[in-house]
């Protein structure tokens, strides 16, 4: 247990570093690098429930280190001086489930700014799906009750874009993918 | 004078029809009107007569600069050319013209607040403004050749530190639609043809000195500190254009494309633009690149750098190296401009080979650049090339120019979008060659008188985005409803202004920028979503005067309004807020001249009420609410037929504007019924000899 204040720095070095190359990081993860480093002789039950609770601890004492749970209830870790609630949000989605992530980014976006989002947008990072992967999502949702809210609005230069009808009406969803696809480029 | 600092302290005045230089006293004579477009219209009105024409030698034109140009202050790099505007119709009338670059600032170190030219020189000459030093030079050697050059020769003369602001052949030739451009690409329209009227090639100035700073030099660090921590990207958008670790917001429509893995291409080694956390103030010049937001993705590969102004991290005039047109089109591989300057080119065509992000449409503009940026020729906010189009594809073109001359024209490359068909028109333009390129060279009031044409049609034609005398629409009700409309009303060209829709378009939630336009106008309800307008209400006709005013400030000071204001920031710790008071900041350090913001607002709303005199003396008749402040009929159109008000239009309601109207002279404290300002509000603001003046010429309501 004298080692107990060095475990308590290395991770929060693990989830500062962790955060600042722009990742999440689990229990297991955090478990694995105390291990290698020396701190843990396994990874047991027992270990991994001291690991939690000094964990906790951690987690009081730095107020930058926040816990996001993703759908299936298991939390990952990060630290918001390097990350957003939405990028680690979006980390989050993209590990479990790329269906659930393009519907919550779109109806986000629907809901808060408000706008509509390019599907091209998620071939990039920090989504990085493939275009297979997209069509896929997309075909998928349409069969899915829970993403029937995620409809399909193309621009006058053939964009597509995406929206949720819990948010915006069709003819407002067009309007605005036109003014961020052509409109703010014909108004500079 | 010396107890302020800011100012050089001098106006240099130059007659070319006499050779007779003199100077006034800027302080003396200028103080409270600042500087920029302030000097500009003090001097219209005092020594320029109602019914002259642009290009009469009674004309003047003034180069004006501000307080903060040459100062560590970011974004002071304009210089203001006020004068009488050739393309404004049916009848000219005073407006202005604004470059970036380093022309302000140099003329600063020259010792200079303004130049200030009057007459006409007997034969080509260029003004040589050195420390002081003002010499007249014989510029027949220049006449007939294009910017480079001329800034180039001009260069050798003066030393490569000299920043020279020169015309091409369309001012020469007093082609209305003409620029003059320092530094390559920092270009002010509509001015160049009054320079070539003059006989004026070029001005080159250079200075060492520098600008006093007045006030405690900590204190001045700390809020140009400040005013760095509160910029967003180009037009001041202040969330990302995708996600990036440290934001809590992005938006597909910021020009802030900066973000790991989107690299300059064409820099050598090239350069991963990266995260640009908003705190690390050296990663600024990262964030925008133009060229990429315009033209798309494939831009990225032909990125050098980022260009720009003087004292400006923003860097909006992206440069871009494409080897292909050297070979195709004999061109330089190297060009930079920002918005409808890089879009110069490209914006002539309808469709492109290989679509309107491809690679032909960037070899367009680099035409384009390449071509009006050395010619002089001005775009007039698109106008000119949106009304190509229209002419053309209506087929008017064919009716009213000669069938040889139209046939000489290859109309098979254009509807094919080949952009050397750049190489037939352009040069026709600046030299006024051929009727077709003689009346596009007019403006679009100008040529649709010459053609015939009814400007009824272009005032119903939502596509061509035209708004009155000749000039189109600057971010109206498409960025900010009735607001925008309001602002669209008051000038004598396009708006110019981005105090509006640079807020609108920052990229926050609409629940930040409701929260902010408390703070700033006294109700969320001064700001809509995008296409989601709400009827109007007092609180968006105070952001309208306000926008108009931070405008005119801006252009006083020297300050970028296409930057500006910086009244978001990318701070989340402030809540997104930034600081409206940060112009009265910097103007009191640099000046020593202690000024609240209400107080420099107030010298704004001087500035611009003096705007409004000249405008009601040049057009002879204090009817402005129906004689000047129009709205075309598409603001009122929608095409789908949707009403006012319901989402997805961005159509106004014609008696909800007129209610605008009322609430927006009320807020000027102008009459209602003309929108002409009263004698109290001549007098409130210190112009009361301006209020007589009106008064004796019955022009006062």
């Amino acid at each position: 247990m004298e080692q107990e204040p060095k475990i308590c720095t290395n991770i929060l070095k693990i989830i500062h570093a962790r955060s600042e190359s722009g990742q999440l990081v689990r229990v297991e993860e955090i478990l694995a690098e105390l291990k290698e480093q020396g701190f843990l002789e396994s990874e047991d039950v027992e270990q991994k429930a001291h690991l939690e609770t000094t964990l906790k601890q951690v987690l009081k004492e730095n107020r930058d280190l926040k816990a996001i749970s993703g759908k299936n209830g298991i939390p990952y870790y990060y630290s918001a001086q390097s990350l957003s609630e939405t990028y680690a949000g979006i980390l989050v989605r993209k590990s479990e489930n790329p269906l659930w992530l393009i519907a919550e980014v779109v109806r986000e976006n629907s809901q808060l700014y408000p706008r509509p989002v390019p599907v091209d947008s998620f071939l990039e990072p920090p989504f990085g799906l493939t275009r297979e992967e997209i069509a896929e999502c997309l075909t998928t949702m349409r069969e899915q009750r829970e993403y029937q809210d995620i409809a399909r609005t193309i621009t006058s230069v053939g964009t597509p874009f995406l929206y949720s009808t819990q948010h915006l009406d069709p003819d407002h969803a067009f309007t605005l993918a036109e003014w961020l696809d052509v409109g703010q480029v014909n108004n500079p | 004078m010396a107890k302020y600092g800011g100012w050089a302290g001098k106006v240099l005045r130059v007659d070319l029809s006499t050779g007779r230089m003199s100077t006034d006293d800027t302080v003396e004579q200028y103080k409270d009107y600042l500087g920029g477009t302030g000097i500009g219209y003090k001097v219209i009105w005092d020594e320029v007569q109602a019914g002259t024409k642009p290009f009469d030698p009674e004309n003047k034109i003034v180069f004006g600069v501000g307080p903060l140009a040459g100062t560590g202050a970011p974004c002071n790099g304009r210089t203001a050319i006020t004068t009488l505007w050739p393309t404004c119709w049916p009848r000219p009338l005073v407006a202005s013209g604004h470059m970036g670059g380093h022309f302000a600032a140099e003329l600063k170190y020259a010792g200079y607040d303004a130049i200030i030219i009057e007459g006409k020189a007997d034969h080509p000459v260029w003004l040589s403004v050195m420390d002081g030093r003002t010499e007249i030079k014989d510029a027949r050697q220049l006449w007939g050749q294009g910017i480079r050059r001329s800034t180039i020769e001009i260069n050798q003369q003066m030393g490569p530190e000299a920043t020279v602001a020169a015309i091409g052949q369309a001012g020469e030739n007093l082609v209305p639609m003409s620029v003059v451009m320092n530094s390559y690409s920092h270009s002010a329209g509509g001015v160049g043809g009054v320079m070539g009227s003059k006989n004026l090639k070029a001005i080159g100035v250079r200075g060492t000195g520098s600008v006093r700073i007045a006030g405690n030099k900590e204190e001045w660090e700390k809020a140009i500190k400040l005013h760095l921590s509160l910029l967003g990207a180009n037009n001041q958008n202040v969330v990302p254009n995708s996600p990036q670790p440290w934001a809590e917001h992005y938006n597909a429509g910021s020009r802030w494309m900066a973000s790991a893995g989107r690299r300059w291409g064409a820099s050598d080694p090239n350069i991963d633009t990266g995260a640009c956390e908003p705190h690390n103030l050296n990663r600024i010049a990262y964030r925008t690149n133009n060229a990429a937001f315009f033209l798309g993705d494939k831009a990225w590969q032909y990125t050098v750098r980022g260009n720009g102004c003087t004292a400006c991290p923003i860097r909006c005039h992206t440069m871009l190296k494409v080897p292909a047109v050297a070979a195709k089109y004999g061109i330089p591989e190297v060009g930079q401009n920002t918005c409808v300057g890089l879009l110069f080119g490209k914006a002539f065509f309808k469709t492109f080979p290989d679509g309107p992000r491809g690679q032909t449409a960037i070899e367009a503009c680099m035409v384009g650049m390449h071509l009006a940026d050395d010619l002089g020729i001005w775009e007039n906010y698109g106008q000119l090339q949106r009304d190509f189009q229209a002419l053309y594809y209506n087929g008017i073109f064919g009716r009213k120019v000669a069938e040889k001359e139209f046939k000489s024209y290859s109309w098979d490359k254009y509807e094919e979008g080949d952009p050397t068909f750049l190489f037939e028109l352009l040069p026709k333009i600046a030299n006024k060659q051929g009727e077709l390129a003689t009346a596009l060279g007019l403006g679009t009031g100008y040529l649709l008188e010459r053609w015939g044409i009814p400007e009824q049609e272009w005032l119903e034609n939502h596509e061509l985005l035209y708004w009155k005398f000749g000039h189109p629409k600057h971010h109206s009700n498409e960025d900010a409803g009735q607001c925008g409309v309001i602002i669209n009303t008051q000038y004598n060209r396009d708006a110019q202004c981005h105090s509006h829709s640079n807020f609108t378009r920052n990229g926050l939630p609409l629940e930040v920028q409701k929260r902010l336009a408390v703070e700033l106008w006294g109700a969320p309800d001064a700001v809509d979503g995008v296409a989601d307008f709400t009827p109007m209400n007092v609180y968006k006709a105070k952001m309208a005067k306000w926008s108009l005013l931070r405008k005119e400030l801006h252009d006083c000071l020297s300050l970028c309004n296409w930057m500006g204001p910086w009244v978001a920031s990318p701070l989340r710790e402030r809540d997104y807020r930034g600081e409206d008071s940060i112009e009265s900041l910097l103007y009191s350090l640099a000046t020593g001249d202690r000024k609240s913001r209400q107080e420099l607002d107030q010298v704004a709303e001087r500035i611009f009420l003096l705007h409004r005199a000249l405008t009601i003396r040049d057009m002879g008749t204090k009817e402005m609410r129906t004689k000047h402040d129009t709205i075309p009929h598409w603001v009122f159109a929608d095409p789908k037929d949707r009403a006012a008000f319901s989402k997805g239009t961005i159509r106004m309601d014609r008696d909800d504007i007129k209610l605008a109207m009322d609430m927006y002279y009320e807020e000027m404290a102008w009459d209602k019924q003309t929108g002409s300002p009263t004698r109290e509000t001549y007098r409130r603001l210190g112009l009361e000899t301006v209020a007589d003046e009106l008064a004796k010429r019955g022009l006062l309501t």
